[in-house]
């Protein structure tokens, strides 16, 4: 009994003093192992530039309503605080706050200068305007909502009376975020983004803008974002984005050209994901070094930029382009300021009743197109394919009263297909010029056509209005998607090509005929040609692509009758045409027409 | 002590009384069970084995033990953290990448990308994470950047202020804590905290690890270890209690077998199994039980024959002596008749015949008494005529020695139920070797009694005994001085029947003497026959004997006890011993 207590207890010490002796204890003290990472010091500290602040204008009342344009750019998510700053205590409350990705600055064009009245105790403002679009949290910039052509506020002294100095305040302000294409021309850069196409076979450009504010640094972050949410509205029928539900886990981070995405792209295999380095090595187009992409922290794939955009380049484009022109119904070689001569892709048999002429390179081939005048006055199209001089030309069936320039479309393997415009209706044709009428989605008149140099992205003018809209391949033929109109301040449009991968040539009127260069989605314009003196009726323009090409951006155009080249303007004259025999005495030379760049 | 009895109302004091009280149950009840336990310790051999075997196991056992879950414990502990401290570090990293991006606190999508970084780092799902909580909070900038954790939880508890301190110190250091922060019960976390340097100043990042595998792993350890150990000292305890069981059994019975020899049962034995050491020791035992049985028989056969021969011997002298003696008396009564020296032969001749007789006599009383046919013939009997008797039936011997004998003995009648027979012989006897032994000096004979016993001390003061001469006394035939001729009638054998009537009665017969301080001899009987004595109403020691420690004190009580060389030791008692339990020096009892 008492030899089992005994024992008892023993047991018992034991137990606790195991027990008690070797937990894991319940608190224990701070340990410190190690000294943690110190930040690195040679971080660039680069930042962006903001839009001015209120108190920047002083009392120039003018200013102020210019900085009050360009308060809303920078990063989205600050804006209506921006924005709040130029406005009135009271007044605050009458815009209301949006969050995340529903904030979208409305992008107005102003008709006018501001009207600027001074009242009793405030000064009435009234901004005219043309809406040119709505610029989403994501650097899209999607077709207007707003219809307002005026808006008004008022400025009220941020001072006492009579000091004028403290600046002002808004009062009654708009209820919107308003953003002057003026702004967005200076504090963003429009940053062009390539999506593959539905057969993943070509990267179609899209356009996002990129704030200023945004540091470089995150700049691969933005960019990546873009490229998952896919492209923009009007181009989805054409080109496929990104694998659905792939999102960027956290930012992309790295410095000193070695840059790391994570992404959670479902279906990725190697493929996609080249075709994704390519995708992003032409997205980050001044960015060198290495992009590292791992998919749910798995690294798959280091991309090497510069090499992938070597591998894989973007437009296959002639870097000697020639020009050519039409003259007295034939096409000739065109030399201008020096520049070489090409040959002549038609043979002489055939080179006569020519109207206007497309051509296009396509591997060692030349595609030639012509529009042909009848006797009876009507035009036809012919066509011809050549490795050398095209002998002969398929003339197609149909006859129209007006026929404008026919274009190729880069078709990428499949059968050449063009475009032209006859007697206001669009058509495509084949290579044996065969029309037949592309359905597009909106009535009226069109009057100009031009493919994008992708072949993926069309711009139309119809009714005098420029628009853009995407084409679809499947089953090889070309398919118009939804145009999307595009808001100039040209009005009339007459012409239209691509000068860039984002960018358009557009000839119209503001007032007196001009050319306008205009950015895809229209928000910015920059004159080229302020007075051509007369309607433009034919436009051509040279590209400005990746590849380094003297001609780069140069376009031709005819107005009157008289064709013109740019850099410098100059009115391109009867000897620069080439092979022509002078006319005999006494007889007025010709003027060459329907300038065209052979790329 | 206090024992004072005032009585106080105070009811604080009363209480402390009773507190007092209770204190003195608690520890006499511990007390009492201390000396059981103590007695046991000392008594029990297996006890003491199977304690000492337990006590050293525990130790040895529990010392293992404890280091071994203590070392299952940290490898559990250095594992996590080393785990932990590794995410830690990449998440660390992974952040301050993430961050790199941003300049200012300020900015919008700092807030988003800390939200995204921390579930990134947390692993997205809180189902499969396994309870881990990841936090980044901005110290500096309070209300700028607000604190993330995923999964939701309030972690701030679990930051102690130390660890806070040291993280934003730029170390990165660990805690354990213990708190709730996912799951409904606490638990315990390991709290791991790096910084994380931004570009506008420092952020902190957070890991809690929950430790409830690990507790319960180290849990599971412990309680394996422990149950191991238990057993095992258990194991031990019960090895040792068999092994010493094994031992001590037959020692056991060895010891309750020679109990029983020394008893008399002079035909035990034990039982002698297999061939080990202990059968041997069961098998020498026997041999030396039998050859002991065998030699006291022999003796008890020896001294039987003895005393029946003297017996016989006895006997059959008495029918010549009967003879001799009615002739010697024949001569003796015409002495005058014969020549002188006839006559002085006559004299001499009746003299030893007395002395002869008196042998006889003795010799055949001896023998009864050693035949075991002495009968006490017991009756209450008043010892104070017993006592005149003798003093009277010896006073003409004594005076003429010269030796007066005083009496002290209580006026009131001592009633005992004695033999008066046998006492008076005994008294005669103690009376006449005193008188005998007086050398001039008075002897005294006192009688005294109790409740229980009656007691007479003869008190003389001849030369005393010699230290250890109390026993010899009692020897048949003993002399001190054997040079000496016997000049009284003494036999040599009047002490010793003395002896064998004291026994008769269940009484005690005792003797006390010092060199030159004479001696005295105290006879201790019981008032009732058959009583048992525990007492005596007399001391042994005279008063007035000269102790060689200077006396007792004042009404102190003398110890008396075996000393050096068989010699007996008296001095003062050392504690206030009631007299029962007083070491005494009997002889007989």
């Amino acid at each position: 009994m008492r030899r089992r207590l005994l024992t008892g207890v023993l047991a018992g010490v034991l137990v606790l003093g195991v027990a008690a002796g070797c937990g894991i204890p319940d608190r224990s003290e701070v340990q410190i192992e190690q000294r943690g990472p110190a930040a690195e010091t040679n971080w660039s500290l680069g930042r962006g530039t903001e839009p001015p602040t209120r108190e920047a204008s002083g009392s120039d009342a003018e200013a102020f309503v210019r900085n009050f344009l360009a308060a809303a750019a920078g990063e989205p998510d600050r804006a209506y605080e921006r924005v709040k700053r130029f406005i009135a205590t009271a007044d605050r409350n009458g815009l209301p706050d949006k969050q995340g990705s529903e904030v979208a600055l409305s992008v107005v064009r102003l008709t006018d200068d501001p009207v600027i009245e001074p009242d009793v105790d405030s000064m009435k403002v009234t901004i005219s305007v043309q809406q040119v679009g709505l610029l989403r949290a994501n650097g899209m910039l999607v077709p207007p909502v707003a219809t307002e052509s005026t808006y008004e506020f008022r400025l009220i002294s941020a001072g006492p009376v009579g000091e004028d100095d403290a600046g002002y305040y808004v009062s009654d302000p708009p209820n919107v975020l308003l953003l002057s294409d003026d702004a967005l021309r200076r504090y963003y850069q429009a940053e062009a983004i390539y999506f593959w196409n539905s057969d993943r076979t070509q990267l179609v450009p899209d356009q996002r803008y990129l704030s200023s504010a945004v540091p470089p640094q995150r700049r691969v972050s933005e960019v990546v974002r873009w490229l998952t949410a896919g492209p923009s509205d009007w181009l989805r029928i054409g080109v496929s984005g990104l694998p659905d539900r792939t999102e960027m886990i956290n930012n992309a981070t790295g410095s000193d050209g070695r840059w790391e995405v994570n992404l959670d792209m479902p279906g990725a295999d190697e493929r996609r994901l080249e075709q994704l380095g390519t995708q992003l090595a032409w997205s980050l187009r001044e960015l060198h070094g290495t992009v590292e992409v791992k998919i749910l922290n798995q690294s798959r794939k280091v991309i090497d930029l510069a090499e992938q955009r070597r591998l894989n380049p973007l437009d296959l484009i002639e870097v000697n382009a020639r020009r050519y022109c039409v003259y007295e119904g034939a096409i000739h070689s065109l030399t201008v300021a020096g520049e070489a001569a090409g040959s002549v892709p038609v043979a002489p048999e055939v080179n006569h009743d020519i109207v206007s002429a497309g051509l296009r390179r396509v591997d060692a081939d030349v595609l030639v197109a012509v529009v042909m005048a009848g006797e009876d006055g009507r035009q036809r199209l012919a066509v011809g394919r050549s490795g050398g001089v095209v002998e002969t030309l398929t003339t197609g069936p149909s006859r129209y009263a007006e026929m404008s320039r026919p274009v190729w479309i880069r078709s990428d393997g499949a059968r050449p297909t063009g475009l032209v415009v006859a007697d206001g209706r669009l058509y495509r044709f084949d290579d044996q010029a065969a029309t037949r009428q592309v359905q597009l989605s909106l009535p009226g008149r069109v009057t100009a056509v031009a493919p994008a140099l992708d072949g993926h992205r069309l711009a139309l003018i119809v009714d005098g209005t420029l628009h853009v809209a995407a084409i679809n391949w499947e089953g090889g033929v070309p398919t118009v998607g939804p145009a999307r109109r595009l808001v100039s301040s040209l009005t009339d449009a007459t012409a239209v090509d691509w000068s860039a991968a984002n960018r358009l040539l557009v000839a119209g009127s503001a007032g007196r005929p001009a050319i306008y260069d205009v950015t895809v989605d229209g928000a910015l314009e920059t004159p080229l040609r302020e007075d051509t003196g007369s309607q433009v009726d034919h436009l051509a323009a040279y590209p400005a692509t990746a590849e380094r090409s003297p001609l780069a951006g140069s376009f031709m155009y005819e107005a009157n009758g008289v064709a013109y080249r740019s850099n410098p303007f100059d009115r391109i004259n009867r000897d620069q045409v080439q092979d022509v025999t002078p006319p005999p005495a006494g007889v007025r030379p010709g003027n060459p027409t329907a300038p065209v760049f052979l790329y | 002590m206090t024992t004072s009895p005032i009585p106080d109302l105070d009811p604080t004091s009363r209480r402390r009384g009773a507190a007092r009280e209770l204190w003195r149950g608690v520890s006499g009840r511990l007390a009492r069970s201390l000396a059981r336990l103590h007695q046991t310790w000392r008594r029990s051999l297996q006890v003491r084995v199977v304690t000492i075997t337990l006590v050293t196991s525990s130790l040895l056992v529990g010392g293992f033990a404890y280091l071994i879950a203590d070392k299952i414990t940290s490898i559990l502990l250095d594992n996590a953290k080393t785990d932990v401290q590794l995410r830690l570090l990449n998440g660390a990293e992974y952040a301050a990448k993430q961050f790199s991006l941003y300049s200012q606190p300020q900015e919008a999508q700092l807030q988003e990308t800390i939200d995204g970084t921390v579930n990134y780092l947390a692993g997205g799902d809180p189902q499969q994470n396994s309870g881990v909580v990841v936090a980044l909070t901005a110290d500096n900038w309070p209300g700028v950047i607000e604190a993330r954790t995923s999964p939701s939880a309030n972690v701030r508890p679990l930051i102690s202020p130390e660890l806070r301190a040291a993280v934003a110190d730029g170390n990165v250091a660990n805690q354990i804590r213990t708190g709730r922060l996912t799951g409904d019960a606490e638990a315990k976390y390991l709290v791991y905290g790096s910084p994380v340097p931004t570009r506008f100043g420092q952020v902190e990042l957070y890991y809690f690890v929950p430790l409830t595998l690990q507790d319960t792993t180290a849990a599971q350890a412990r309680a394996t270890v422990v149950a191991t150990g238990v057993a095992l000292v258990l194991l031990l305890g019960l090895l040792a209690a068999l092994v010493t069981r094994l031992v001590v059994i037959p020692v056991r019975v060895a010891a309750r077998t020679a109990q029983r020899l020394s008893a008399g049962l002079l035909d035990q034995r034990m039982a002698v199994n297999g061939e080990d050491d202990l059968a041997l020791l069961a098998a020498s035992f026997n041999q030396m039980a039998t050859n002991l049985q065998r030699q006291i028989l022999r003796l008890e056969e020896m001294s039987r024959l003895q005393r029946r021969f003297t017996s016989d011997v006895s006997h059959e002298l008495r029918t010549p002596l009967t003879t001799v003696r009615m002739a010697a008396d024949l001569i003796f009564a015409e002495r005058d008749e014969f020549d002188p020296a006839v006559a002085r032969s006559a004299e001499l001749l009746q003299a030893e015949l007395d002395r002869f007789e008196e042998l006889l006599t003795d010799l055949l009383e001896i023998s009864r008494f050693d035949a075991g046919f002495a009968v006490l013939d017991a009756e209450p009997t008043d010892l104070v005529p017993v006592v005149h008797r003798v003093a009277d039936r010896l006073a003409g011997l004594a005076e003429r020695v010269g030796v007066a004998i005083e009496l002290d003995v209580p006026t009131a009648p001592v009633i005992a139920e004695i033999d008066p027979r046998r006492v008076e012989r005994v008294l005669r006897n103690l009376v006449g070797n005193a008188v005998e032994h007086g050398e001039g000096r008075p002897v005294r004979i006192t009688l005294g009694m109790d409740e229980t016993a009656v007691a007479l001390t003869v008190r003389d003061h001849g030369v005393g005994l010699k230290p250890g001469e109390e026993k010899l006394v009692f020897n048949r035939f003993w002399r001190a001085d054997p040079s000496r001729a016997r000049q009284t009638g003494g036999t040599g054998l009047g002490l010793s029947i003395s002896l064998e009537d004291a026994r008769l009665h269940g009484g005690w017969l005792e003797a006390w003497g010092a060199p030159g301080q004479g001696a005295q001899f105290r006879l201790t009987l019981p008032a009732r026959a058959g009583d048992r004595l525990t007492t005596s109403p007399l001391r042994l020691v005279p008063a007035d004997a000269t102790l060689p420690f200077g006396g007792a004190p004042a009404g102190g009580l003398l110890a008396i006890g075996p000393g050096p060389a068989g010699a007996l030791a008296v001095g003062p008692a050392p504690d206030a011993v009631p007299p029962a339990e007083q070491p005494r020096a009997e002889v007989g009892s």
